[in-house]
């Protein structure tokens, strides 16, 4: 007990904060700042679902982000714990471990992606390196700027940014979302009106899609096993304008409810795509 | 003249349907036989879209309605259809499961794969029921369990593959949106074969509602019309939820419907019930069209169907046969001293605490806590060790008395409505507040289950109120919750989300003022239930029998209900709207020999609190570092073995 005790809770030194993440968005953005948290959750999920950044080996995996393993967060004696209002219910139980960092990155009307670098700056300060986030924001801003540059062509369309669910439905990405906010910063318009409809069965009907003929689509996360064969042979995904005339791309996973590097992966995949003329 | 309302409705189903239509027929309507290169798009979503929709909403509807009524004519049960029976639920499990852990199977076509869940949940329930002389409430209480079971099985698989979120919202409802001709084409077969099928046996079927043995006497093998029958039914269930998944409760409503029409002969409820259920389901489906057309939400027309299934129950209820379920058998051992046996539960119950508190799992193995672990973990443990075992004593000790009070072995807190009530309040609060804070929210879910609890006991007090009623009352409920909370997680906003956070995680929120607080409620409902322990072992015999012997009975139940709801109620917000402890600890108590009232409460109450122990700790170390939901863990331990139980004939 006392061995494993020691090889999990290295002697905690003033400098180096010990930083656990129980949210996704934290967690992405601590990475951003460079702080490799002791400590996260979801880690197989994350691994396959965001995909970046990076997760060292190192990182303990907690369990669920809604039910953590308290007792195995206590043992990475973590001296900051980052959260989010999503789990406001157990922040005084995390609280009584170590200090919680928590800050909203999804909220009604608020554009994630100001969010996000709110978050960073806020995170910066609590840690101690505001310098870092002011390099980090600048660093992000410059490569969105030469993302915008290099998209400028593709400006003629909107661009419906969506994640399959079954050959019927899909989950659409609104304003409001994360890749709705980094769209607009891409200079491109969001053919998706209205506002982000996400869960677990997709709950927007295909035929949703066909308002805007002459837009783009393009599919976050691939097609998914279940619905390729309805999809390739429905009469009415087949004949959507965009689909029709090959202006359908997909691209890889992406952490919907990601931080600020989320949205940079997504800008970026989406840059990709788009050049490489995979969604004419 | 009732009859007029079933053209009536076409007359509004259609109505709605074409006004639907409305922005694509600005060039006009599309003729068959279609050819998709040659259409306009408008055209092209008429005819494979909005067309296919129309026509599979009639069929959906038909297939329900007839697969509802040979149910209801075969079982002589007027509340059985595919959902309340577990039919449906059933095949959904099947359909997660393959496409969850083998979706290539999905290509060889969903039906085989829906028909073998609905057939193994069909065995299972008419098994029980089979055990139980086809009482029509225990039969449908035991459809409810079966469709508990599959959805938190269905959970369990989606949570095993990490979609933690999402593993809690598989049970949508079924959406009729079409993208082609497919699946209308299949259901029309399907149709075709139920409609030959249920017009061959529709003679048979008549013959058996004299009586089994008049037709016999009449040359009929009884055995095989009956298995013939529900086979079909079960077939067509499985058809729909092939095609387009959950559509609840149609089934039930059809054949209602027909009867209430002047239906009375088994030929006129089958050739009426398809007819109704198609018009219902088309109204229905209108609706949510018309919804959606003026900007509302896109809710599936699957679960919007749900919400008709509680209400419906409700208004069925003075409807039932007034039949009690077979009596309790007494061959079970008899407990010489249970007092010994009673104290050595309790021991223990302690000991295995503590020894739980003393063992610990790490990443790189088992260990026993030292004295500085143990120091530093015990502010964690101790609580959710405390908080579960109260959970499951309280569970135990409501399904205890639920089970006396009613004298129906299937009785239990799952179905007495107050956690749906509770969750109820919650996603009310949630969306109706901008920002609600934890408190508000507390006392939302307080506020639903005491709804629910209030609506439940008011179904006792009634006019010759029985306590089967209660039941059923409680099925009602918990079957409304479900469907509007499956309605807010297909809304899909962020707000669904944090009810989803409340339904899963809320043992982790637990503290130890939370926990101490469980505990004392399980103490003081303790002590309460044994004062009332004599009430309990008179109410059973009757009505007439515990006035005789000067028990004032309205207020005696209504006690034992507020007392279970009470009960139920705190252990919910730990661990969620099922367990089956509350079901599993007083059979157990019972098979140990706790036959007294008192001895039967306290042996459950503590049975329950090992059992609780157990599912806590299996729960925390099955997929280290990953907690699964208690609930959920107790429910998947313990539903096998409870259904070897109740599928044991009653000596």
């Amino acid at each position: 007990m006392c061995g494993a005790l020691a090889s999990l809770a290295l002697p905690a030194r003033a400098d180096t904060p010990r930083v656990a993440a129980i949210d996704w968005a934290m967690l992405e953005t601590a990475m951003a700042l460079g702080i490799v948290p002791v400590a996260a959750c979801e880690l197989i999920r994350f691994r396959a679902d965001a995909v970046t950044p990076d997760l060292p080996q190192s990182v303990v995996d907690l369990g669920l982000r809604s039910a953590p393993n308290f007792e195995l967060l206590q043992l990475t004696r973590p001296t900051l714990i980052l959260s989010s209002p999503w789990y406001g219910y157990i922040e005084p139980r995390l609280s009584a471990i170590a200090p919680v960092f928590s800050q909203t990155f999804y909220f009604a009307d608020k554009d994630p992606w100001q969010k996000s670098i709110e978050a960073l700056h806020g995170l910066a300060g609590q840690l101690g390196i505001p310098e870092t986030a002011n390099q980090v924001e600048a660093a992000a801003l410059a490569e969105l700027a030469q993302m915008r540059e290099t998209l400028a062509p593709f400006r003629d369309r909107p661009v419906y940014i969506t994640q399959i669910g079954d050959p019927r439905h899909f989950r659409a990405f609104g304003a409001d979302s994360m890749f709705g906010a980094v769209l607009s910063l891409l200079g491109l318009t969001n053919a998706w009106d209205g506002s982000t409809e996400y869960s677990f069965a997709a709950p927007v009907p295909l035929e949703r899609l066909a308002p805007k003929p002459d837009a783009r689509i393009i599919a976050v996360s691939g097609i998914p096993a279940v619905a390729e064969q309805g999809l390739r042979n429905s009469v009415l995904w087949n004949r959507l304008e965009p689909v029709a005339q090959g202006r359908f791309a997909t691209i890889g996973n992406i952490n919907p409810f990601g931080g600020l590097p989320a949205g940079l992966r997504f800008a970026r995949l989406l840059t990709n795509a788009l050049t490489q003329g995979h969604a004419g | 003249m009732k009859i007029a309302i079933l053209p009536l409705s076409f007359l509004l189903a259609v109505g709605l349907w074409l006004a639907a239509a409305q922005p694509w027929v600005t060039g006009g309507w599309p003729l068959p036989p279609f050819h998709a290169a040659s259409l306009s798009f408008e055209h092209i979503l008429l005819a494979y879209g909005h067309m296919p929709r129309g026509i599979i909403a009639l069929l959906v509807g038909a297939l329900l309605g007839l697969s509802g009524a040979l149910l209801q004519i075969v079982l002589r049960n007027p509340i059985a259809d595919p959902s309340t029976l577990g039919i449906s639920a059933g095949a959904q499990l099947a359909l997660v499961a393959v496409t969850v852990l083998a979706p290539e199977w999905l290509a060889w076509g969903r039906w085989p794969i829906a028909m073998f869940g609905a057939m193994a949940a069909l065995a299972i329930v008419m098994g029980i029921g089979a055990a139980r002389a086809f009482h029509p409430v225990t039969m449908v209480i035991a459809g409810m369990l079966v469709a508990l079971f599959a959805s938190s099985f269905a959970a369990a698989l989606t949570l095993a593959q990490g979609q933690y979120l999402f593993s809690l919202v598989v049970w949508n409802g079924g959406s009729l949106v079409q993208t082609g001709w497919g699946p209308t084409l299949t259901l029309i077969a399907a149709l075709f074969v139920g409609g030959i099928g249920a017009a061959l046996l529709a003679r048979p079927l008549s013959v058996l509602g004299l009586a089994a043995e008049t037709a016999r006497s009449l040359g009929l093998n009884v055995a095989w019309v009956r298995g013939l029958a529900v086979l079909l039914a079960c077939g067509l269930a499985a058809s729909v939820s092939a095609t387009v998944g959950l559509v609840a409760f149609v089934g039930l409503a059809a054949p209602a419907i027909a009867r209430a029409l002047g239906a009375r002969k088994p030929a006129q409820v089958l050739w009426m019930a398809p007819i109704a259920g198609a018009l219902l389901l088309s109204v229905c489906d209108g609706l949510v069209l018309t919804i959606a057309g003026a900007g509302g939400e896109m809710f599936p027309t699957g679960a919007v169907t749900g919400l008709i299934g509680g209400p419906l129950l409700l208004w069925l209820l003075p409807r039932l046969r007034a039949t009690p379920p077979p009596a309790h058998s007494d061959a079970l051992p008899r407990r010489q001293r249970p007092a010994l046996m009673l104290w050595v539960l309790a021991v223990f119950s302690i000991v295995l605490l503590a020894i739980l508190v003393m063992v610990g799992r790490l990443p790189d193995g088992w260990a026993l806590l030292d004295r500085e672990s143990l120091a530093l973990f015990l502010p964690n443990r101790l609580p959710r060790l405390i908080g579960a075992a109260s959970a499951g004593g309280l569970l135990a000790l409501s399904g205890a008395i639920l089970q006396r009070l009613t004298a129906n072995p299937l009785a239990s807190p799952e179905v007495l409505g107050v956690s749906g009530g509770a969750a109820m309040g919650y996603a009310g609060l949630l969306f109706l507040t901008a920002a609600p804070t934890a408190l508000q929210l507390t006392l939302g879910a307080t506020v639903g289950g005491a709804l629910a609890l209030a609506l439940i006991t008011l179904c006792v007090l009634g006019r010759n109120a029985r306590p089967e009623r209660l039941l059923l009352a409680g099925v009602a409920v918990s079957s409304l919750a479900a469907s509007v909370l499956s309605l807010l997680m297909a809304a899909g906003t962020m707000k669904s989300f944090a009810i989803l956070a409340w339904l899963s995680g809320s043992a982790s929120a637990l503290t130890g003022t939370g926990a101490g607080a469980l505990a004392a409620l399980l103490i003081g409902l303790t002590i309460a239930a044994l004062f009332l322990g004599r009430w309990l072992a008179i109410l059973p015999l009757g009505p007439e029998v515990a006035r005789a012997l000067g028990i004032p009975v309205r207020l005696a139940t209504v006690a034992m209900v507020l007392l279970a709801g009470l009960a139920t109620g705190a252990a919910t917000i730990l661990v969620g709207p099922l367990s089956f402890v509350g079901l599993m600890a007083p059979h157990l108590a019972r098979h140990l020999g706790f036959a007294r009232a008192t001895d039967h409460l306290l042996g459950s109450m503590l049975i329950g609190v090992l059992l609780m122990l157990a599912a806590d700790f299996g729960a925390r170390m099955a997929s280290f570092p990953y907690d699964l939901p208690l609930g959920l863990f107790a429910s998947l331990l313990g539903a096998p073995w409870l259904i070897r139980l109740l599928l044991r004939r009653p000596a």
